[in-house]
């Protein structure tokens, strides 16, 4: 099973990646999305799978018997929720973004670092 | 770059001081001076004194006097208090002239600790903030670019080779298991067969010869002629080069019998002494003519150190006092020259001595020291310097050496004296010579008649140089100066360099002249190297700036996820024997079904086109790791990632059409179908190690306590059967309280950010 989950973690982080290191701010959410969904299943995995029964204690009884490892899960659960806010909160960046500067393109996007030229790194033949 | 350093420390100080107060700083030498004396009359030498500083790393407040530190000593504080006194009347009127001389009491005292530490580390700070006072003191006048690029010349060649000192001191301890110099010297006949110490000497050579301006480093001290006369007069000839010099005299006693140590010294001695010898004749400004001839002293310094001999000790011990006498008011008289004719060039000072007659006087008496003749003490350091070359098998290059830098110091101390201040009057000169004041007067005279009168009488100083000696050479026995020579050797070697030295001096024009058009001295020589290397490392840096910092935001993401992959995968790889493949088990046909489905997902999102296809096949790949989760025992994510997923894509989808609009107006990205090599590349190399390190973890041991606890309370403290969300809620309720705020906090940034976007867009909101 673990060979399942680190395949599919695998490719997915990759696809996602390759995403994420896009020009175009779109693509670049789109491989957060799924890095954040391959990532989630990294941290389940590690913590072991040695069981598909769900944490969930039989009525009547008082401990845990055989089961999925529920820490992992807990953490999971929360990254998920958390990611996913984090998402929309970066939809609504390259919304405004694109608004503010006509283009999704991320090389476009050089208020901070002006092309060369501008004065900001000095020319190779000045020194 | 170093003006403004410069410059901030430049405001402290008051505008123009006068000589009066500038004389009071000399109060501070002459305190010193005076108790030294008194010290070294009642109390025999060695001194020492011992404290803790940083006991857990063996460094002490360690400081031992011997003979040959006492002999230094006797040189800063003596020397330095008629630099004092010369400094007052130099830099009387001069802006800042405060801070010079505040400057150069803290070089005092950093001097008179780094020849009285006995401790490698201790020894290793003074060192050091010589350097940065000797940086300070070039770019005193900090408006030249001359001054500043000279400063920064001196502290790069004195500081880069202070660092190669301090790993070769931390060698040498590290060897010796010490940090006490004498404790070093004891154990170093245990140390000769250590594979180390060669390269802990090379090291420490690196250190010494920047500082004593010995070949290939000797460029940065002409250069330091850019600092005030007293400044030159002082660190730069009488003082701070010496301490190169005097560390190895100090090591001496512990590595003189290594054949390294005398093979390296001597050679590296004899090219300095040449090459200070062969510039010497190619300058016409005075000052920097000194300079050079400086060069080539500590070049003989520096060979006189590496001869096997105990007699080379004595040699060493009487040039050391016998240059600061004669070089430093040498110093003064150019500073003089400068002061009173407003120029330092040979070509138009002549016939100086009917202005400046007492200026005069003192550059003949030094001149008779440099010279070397008879009467002066520059005789009587000649003569044991003739005598330890006598004794020891010399390589022609040495002995050659000598006898060249002896001539050419008599042509030089001609020059100084005789063209100088005795020639034809030039009247071709602009402003009218005047006479120094007393502050100038006095220091020259002082120093160039006590050189008169140790070389009268050598027995004054005999104890002294002795001492001196013994500490370089314990095996000397009782020696004196007298004594040691015999007349004839001396005389005959005496005639030869007057005869050579004499005909340089005939010939200086026309040796200038064809040394001048030797331009290849200039465009292969260290100098030239130094330049090069400088402009080298600009180069390299801007070159790594554009190659690194380039604006392009997906290629810094490229760099930064290269550089932790190849970090990782290394982390991985050294680990590689220790770890095994986890056993491949059955698995379920619903969850290889889920893994397909995520996978396909995954691969679609590459080959996708339009963005509505991206957004659904990532849809995908959420829809599938849900399932994972669902048949691996986790309904609970599951169900989350199955809503979070859904309410992503219809969130995306929403304001896709907006991103659409604004695309068909954009200048066009590479079509997104075409894969990218490079970035495909590192993608799923970062995917592959994350893998990886997933399977490599799988096979590590596993701490179970924390989920048993909660397995074994869910039930009895929180009354839930749901594990998982009797954690969230219960056990760590906290930390889902603060996710929330995170959800929160998401929103309300969100949202205005999207109001303003509609507002900008011109629609209602």
């Amino acid at each position: 099973m673990i060979w399942v989950f680190a395949i599919v973690m695998g490719v997915a982080v990759a696809a996602g990646t390759y995403l994420a290191l896009s020009r175009d701010l779109f693509r670049m959410v789109v491989g957060l999305s799924v890095i954040g969904a391959a990532l989630n299943l990294l941290l389940f995995a590690a913590g072991r799978l040695d069981s598909t029964a769900p944490p969930i204690i039989r009525a009547g009884e008082q401990v845990l018997a055989h089961a999925a490892n529920p820490l992992p899960q807990a953490l999971a659960l929360t990254a998920i929720v958390i990611g996913f806010a984090l998402l929309c909160f970066s939809l609504v960046l390259v919304v405004r973004l694109m608004r503010a500067t006509g283009t999704d393109d991320a090389r476009a996007l050089r208020a901070a670092e002006p092309p060369s030229g501008e004065g900001v790194k000095p020319p190779l033949e000045d020194i | 770059m170093i003006g403004p350093a410069v410059a901030a420390t430049g405001e402290l100080a008051p505008a123009t001081p006068s000589a009066r107060r500038l004389l009071g700083y000399a109060a501070l030498p002459l305190t010193l001076f005076a108790a030294l004396v008194a010290a070294l009359a009642s109390v025999p030498l060695p001194w020492s004194v011992h404290a803790a500083w940083v006991p857990s790393l063996g460094v002490d407040l360690a400081f031992h006097v011997d003979g040959l530190a006492a002999q230094m000593l006797l040189l800063i504080c003596g020397v330095g208090s008629l630099v004092f006194i010369y400094a007052a009347g130099y830099l009387a009127g001069t802006p800042r002239g405060g801070r010079a001389l505040l400057l150069l009491s803290l070089f005092l005292l950093a001097m008179i600790g780094a020849v009285s530490a006995d401790n490698l580390l201790l020894l290793f700070v003074f060192w050091e903030l010589t350097s940065v006072l000797s940086f300070l003191l070039v770019g005193f006048s900090h408006e030249q670019e001359k001054s500043r690029k000279s400063a920064q010349q001196a502290l790069l060649v004195t500081g880069g080779g202070g660092l190669f000192l301090l790993a070769g001191f931390l060698l040498l301890g590290d060897l010796a298991n010490t940090w006490s110099i004498r404790e070093l010297i004891a154990a170093a006949p245990h140390l000769v067969d250590e594979p180390l110490l060669p390269l802990a000497l090379g090291l420490v050579f690196v250190g010494t010869f920047t500082k004593s301006a010995q070949f290939p480093f000797h460029f940065w001290l002409p250069n330091a002629m850019a600092a005030p006369t007293p400044v030159s007069a002082y660190l730069h000839s009488a003082t701070m080069v010496k301490l190169g010099i005097y560390l190895l005299a100090r090591l001496d006693p512990a590595f003189g019998q290594l054949l390294l140590w005398d093979v390296v010294l001597v050679a590296v001695g004899s090219i300095t002494a040449l090459w200070g010898a062969l510039h010497t004749l190619r300058e016409r400004d005075l000052k920097r003519i000194l300079a050079w001839s400086t060069v080539a002293s500590l070049g003989t310094l520096t060979m006189l150190v590496g001869l096997p001999n105990p007699a080379a000790a004595l040699a060493v011990a009487s040039f050391l006092f016998a240059h600061a006498l004669y070089k430093a008011p040498l110093f003064f008289v150019v500073g003089n020259l400068d002061h009173g004719a407003g120029t330092r060039s040979i070509d138009h000072l002549t016939g100086m001595r009917r202005y400046m007659p007492w200026t005069a006087a003192a550059a003949a008496l030094a001149a008779l020291s440099m010279a070397g003749l008879p009467l002066s003490f520059g005789f009587v350091a000649k003569d044991v310097i003739t005598a330890a070359k006598a004794e020891a098998e010399l390589v022609a290059l040495a002995g050659h050496a000598a006898v060249i830098v002896g001539a050419v110091s008599v042509a030089v101390a001609a020059v100084a004296s005789l063209h100088v201040f005795w020639g034809r009057d030039n009247a071709s000169r602009d402003a009218h010579p005047h006479e120094a004041p007393w502050t100038m007067l006095l220091p020259p005279l002082a120093l160039a008649l006590l050189g008169l009168l140790f070389g009268i009488m050598p027995a004054t100083v005999d104890p002294l140089l002795a001492q001196a000696a013994q500490a370089m050479a314990p095996e000397l026995g009782a020696v004196t100066v007298e004594a040691s020579y015999d007349a004839a050797p001396v005389l005959t070697a005496l005639a030869l360099t007057l005869l050579f030295g004499g005909a340089i001096y005939a010939f200086w024009d026309g040796l200038h002249r064809t040394l001048e058009r030797a331009s290849w001295l200039d465009a292969y020589g260290p100098a030239a190297w130094y330049q090069r290397k400088l402009q080298a490392l600009s180069h390299i840096a801007a070159w790594h700036t554009r190659l690194l910092q380039h604006g392009l935001l997906d290629r810094y993401l490229l760099t930064v996820l290269a550089v932790v992959t190849a970090v990782a995968l290394l982390a991985l790889f050294l680990s590689a024997g220790r770890w095994q493949w986890p056993a491949a088990q059955g698995v379920s046909l619903p969850l290889a079904a889920a893994g397909a489905i995520a996978v396909a997902g995954a691969l679609a999102t590459l080959r996708a086109r339009d963005r509505f296809v991206l957004l659904l096949a990532s849809g995908l790949v959420g829809y599938g790791c849900a399932a994972l989760f669902l048949f691996a025992g986790a309904p609970d994510l599951a169900f989350t990632q199955f809503a979070v997923e859904t309410v992503f894509v219809v969130v995306a989808a929403a304001v896709l059409p907006e991103i659409r609009g604004r695309r068909a107006a954009a200048p066009a990205l590479p079509p997104p179908a075409r894969i990218e090599p490079l970035k495909l590349l590192v993608a799923v190399a970062f995917g592959t190690t994350l893998s990886l390190f997933l399977l490599r973890a799988a096979g590590l041991p596993f701490d179970t306590a924390l989920s048993e606890f909660f397995g074994a309370n869910s039930v009895p403290v929180a009354h839930g059967h749901n594990v998982v969300n009797v954690i969230i809620v219960d056990f760590r309720a906290l930390d889902t309280l603060g996710e929330i705020a995170v959800v929160a906090f998401a929103l309300l940034a969100a949202s205005p950010l999207f109001k303003l976007a509609r507002v900008g867009r011109g629609g209602t909101p």
